[in-house]
């Protein structure tokens, strides 16, 4: 027994290794089908996350409002966003909105985080430079066109209120003071001075408001408070973005948590589409490939008839050539099936790499998929030409017919 | 011709081989435009204004306590079908908002087409189109009745309402409701009630003619916007934004011709010179970003599969010329020189080749379809360059497929192969 079986394996590996060139031909189609199979699998598995953060570019898909009349605190924004898991938080801006005027005209200023607000909207145009920092000022397009301003210009924000007995007079200086002097009120003209280093330009409604840092705003305001909105952008598909906004407005009572629908819900159609091309696709070409695996392996199969009649005729039963055969496919198989899915790995990187500029996510489970893919369709495509060739009466086949 | 079997083995394979190239190039050539239009959900991406409409005159008007907005003639959108890229332009909607007192509180009114059917005769050519917001509002979400039917409807005073302001005001889908402007109030029934995720939420829509009456701007409208099929902006584009004057003779017409969003903008702009177009950046840098990418991945899942194709056709050439050496070799022991052996190969195999390409055409050109019908609902159109390029690479591979072969074949000692040695 143990002597039939070293004799079976010598067989098996004789034939690989003696026939060598034929048995390269076999061995590279499977390598290539397997190469498609498991680098398809790949993309096909990471298309929906990698175009997820694709379609951040339209911007965040998620805002927080105050549910009540207060605005959001540093602290309840802080709470509100640890829902959100950090892989997938792409940024989130806050805004904090307040009136004022700029030479008599009145004009809305938007506090905002100069250094996140790319994060969500990353879309912005912006002729001159993003502002660093405090006293420098992005002023939307329209904006700067009805008040004549350009980059580089310095324009003064004057917020002008009636000061009461409450009003914190630490950051206001003298001059900006006048009494009437009839009623004894007092008015102020608070200023605040700002660079222009900025013009944004969207086409859309951002381009009505002056963007100024967080903190320039509580000067001119002469008030701290928290936020009128946030901005929150989320890679990720509209049911998790769906819980996540149940899970914050139930979790943080102050926030309501909000679907930009626009957003989302086209995305979630465009997605699905670009999911089932790229999965249609990879069907289509899989198919393909495997049928012309199979046909390799059979023309290679089928150029042995000869072998087979002479085993035959040297009395070899029917089944131990078909098991010999078989077993030389299997080894094949695998062996092609395994060096398939390391270079479907490598290519599926490169895809990945070239077009997303990120690495793909290794899948370990389609390492024995594609083993056993190309074991089965090689055992089927041996399976058929032996069968037919040890069906046949080895004097034919010996002959040459 | 005895060889039969082999050589269906070999057709086969290429016919394969040829439908996946096929399939694949066609489908990746057409990806860009299926895409394109199914990122028309996210809505429109051009912004039509009057030349002079900015926040200066709102904010003196204002200031003043009269309102002087300044409008575009309805009568003047139907221009939008003559420009160069007028079959680019998918839907387009004027827009008209205004104030209106509604339940106690000031509502925003906004009128627009619906489902408008346009005729526009200019130069006797006669342009039609069927266009509105239900193509441009893709994302609402109708709670309660149904779309407003412009085409359907008897009259015009009909509206959709925003889901927040439907709750607050407790209004269903068939109710009737009253809304008062300074210039008249207007009684409107409800069709649906609409959610649409942002402070539209908080609006009611009507057709374009209520709004008018409420404004007393007939046959005007404040806005419009356009939903455009554009090229991503490359260098040219984004010169030629900054000001189109400053191109080149060809650099320009190029630019004219490419539907970049920029100069679709320009165009509008030619059609209709009392309005300016401006480009909606979330929308048209985001569309261009997205075709990029999806058209980059295509082309490299196309070339992997066009690499596997040829692969396993040279494979098979190979193996098929290889197997009849000693066929091959009985043709030299008789006088046969290489020349004609080699002629004989390459004629046979040729031939079958280029029967398999044609039949494997065939194929993709059904693969791709199916894709196609399955992904888009639509078919992939075929463009002439792909049956070209499957030719072309089939012969190329089958002649590389058969060196190998060839070179064996060569030098193929007649007298050993028919002895049985290999």
């Amino acid at each position: 027994m143990n002597k039939k079986q070293r004799m079976f394996i010598r067989m098996v590996l004789a034939s690989l290794v003696r026939r060598r060139s034929r048995m390269i031909v076999a061995l590279l189609a499977i390598v290539v089908g397997a190469t498609i199979l498991s680098g398809l699998g790949m993309i096909y598995y990471d298309v929906p996350r990698q175009m997820s953060s694709q379609f951040r570019s339209y911007g965040a898909n998620i805002i927080f409002t105050p549910s009540g009349d207060e605005s959001i605190s540093d602290r309840e924004l802080k709470s509100g966003i640890s829902f959100i898991s950090q892989e997938e938080l792409e940024g989130y801006t806050p805004y904090r909105y307040e009136n004022s005027q700029i030479h008599n005209i009145p004009v809305t200023l938007a506090g905002i985080d100069f250094g996140s607000v790319l994060k969500t909207s990353p879309y912005w145009h912006i002729n001159g430079s993003m502002p660093s920092g405090d006293g420098e000022t992005l002023v939307g397009a329209k904006m700067a066109e009805s008040l004549g301003l350009s980059v580089g210009d310095s324009v003064s924000v004057i917020n002008s209120f009636q000061m009461t007995a409450d009003t914190d007079r630490t950051n206001i200086p003298d001059y900006e003071i006048t009494k009437d002097p009839e009623t004894g009120e007092e008015y102020c003209d608070h200023s605040l001075d700002l660079k222009v280093s900025g013009i944004l330009e969207t086409g859309g409604s951002e381009e009505e408001y002056i963007y100024v840092t967080m903190k320039d705003i509580s000067y001119l305001t002469l008030t701290e408070r928290g936020y009128d909105i946030v901005e929150v952008s989320v890679a990720s598909m509209q049911d998790t973005l769906k819980s996540y906004t149940e899970k914050i407005s139930s979790g943080v009572s102050e926030i309501s948590a909000k679907l930009v629908k626009r957003v989302t819900a086209s995305e979630s159609t465009v997605l699905t589409k670009l999911e089932s091309l790229v999965f249609i696709v990879t069907l289509v070409v899989l198919a393909l490939t495997m049928i012309c695996v199979a046909t390799t392996m059979m023309a290679v199969i089928a150029e042995r008839r000869k072998e087979i009649g002479l085993r035959k005729a040297l009395g070899a039963l029917n089944s131990s050539i078909i098991m010999e055969f078989m077993c030389e496919g299997l080894v094949l198989g695998a062996v092609g099936g395994i060096l398939g899915s390391v270079l479907g790995y490598y290519f599926a990187d490169l895809v990945s790499m070239n077009v997303f500029s990120s690495s793909i996510t290794f899948r370990p489970l389609l390492i024995p998929i594609t083993i056993i893919a190309s074991v089965l369709v090689t055992g089927l495509a041996c399976l058929i030409p032996i069968k037919s060739a040890v069906d046949v009466d080895p004097a034919l086949v010996l002959k040459g017919e | 011709m005895r060889q039969w079997k082999k050589l269906l083995m070999i057709g086969l394979t290429v016919a394969l081989g040829a439908s996946i190239a096929t399939a694949m190039l066609n489908v990746m050539l057409d990806v860009g435009d299926k895409i394109n239009e199914e990122l028309k959900t996210y809505g429109s991406n051009i912004t039509v204004l009057p030349q002079s409409e900015a926040v200066m005159n709102k904010l003196y008007d204002v200031e003043n306590g009269e309102e002087k907005n300044e409008y575009i003639k309805e009568s003047q959108l139907g221009e939008l079908l003559t420009i160069f890229w007028a079959n680019n332009i998918t839907d387009f909607a004027p827009l008209t908002d205004t104030e209106v007192s509604f339940g106690g509180k000031n509502v925003k009114l906004v009128g627009s087409w619906f489902d408008h059917h346009l005729e526009f005769v200019k130069k006797g050519t006669t342009y039609q189109r069927d266009t509105g917001i239900i193509n441009l509002r893709s994302w609402w979400d109708i709670k309660d009745g149904k779309w407003l039917d412009e085409q359907k409807l008897d009259s015009a005073n009909y509206a959709m309402i925003g889901a927040e302001l439907a709750k607050e005001q407790n209004i269903k889908a068939g109710d009737t409701i009253t809304v008062n402007s300074e210039k008249g109030s207007q009684t409107l029934k409800v069709t649906g009630i609409f959610e649409s995720g942002d402070d539209e939420d908080q609006c009611i829509y009507t057709p374009l003619g209520v709004a008018q009456k409420l404004t007393g701007s007939d046959g005007m409208f404040k806005k419009a916007e356009v939903s455009a099929i554009t090229s991503p902006d490359d260098e040219l584009a984004v010169k030629a934004a900054k000001n189109p004057s400053l191109l080149s003779g060809d650099e320009y017409d190029l630019w004219y011709c490419t539907a970049y969003v920029s100069s679709i903008c320009f165009q509008i702009q030619e059609a209709i010179p009392e309005a300016s177009a401006s480009a909606v950046r979330q929308i048209a840098d985001s569309e261009g970003k997205i075709l990029e990418k999806t058209q980059l991945l295509m082309s490299l899942i196309t070339l992997m599969s066009l690499i596997g194709a040829t692969l396993g056709i040279s494979n098979l050439v190979t193996s098929g010329v290889m197997e009849r050496s000693q066929e091959l070799a009985l043709l030299k022991a008789v006088g046969a020189t290489n020349g004609q052996v080699t002629g004989l190969i390459l004629t046979e195999i040729i031939a079958t080749a280029i029967v398999g390409a044609g039949a494997g055409y065939f194929m993709g050109y059904a693969f791709a379809q199916i894709i196609g019908q399955t992904v888009f609902s639509s078919s992939i159109e075929m463009s002439g360059m792909v049956a070209f390029i499957v030719i072309v690479l089939i012969i190329a591979v089958t002649l590389v497929g058969s060196i190998p072969a060839i070179r064996m074949l060569l030098r193929l000692r007649p007298s050993e192969v028919l002895h049985g040695g290999h």
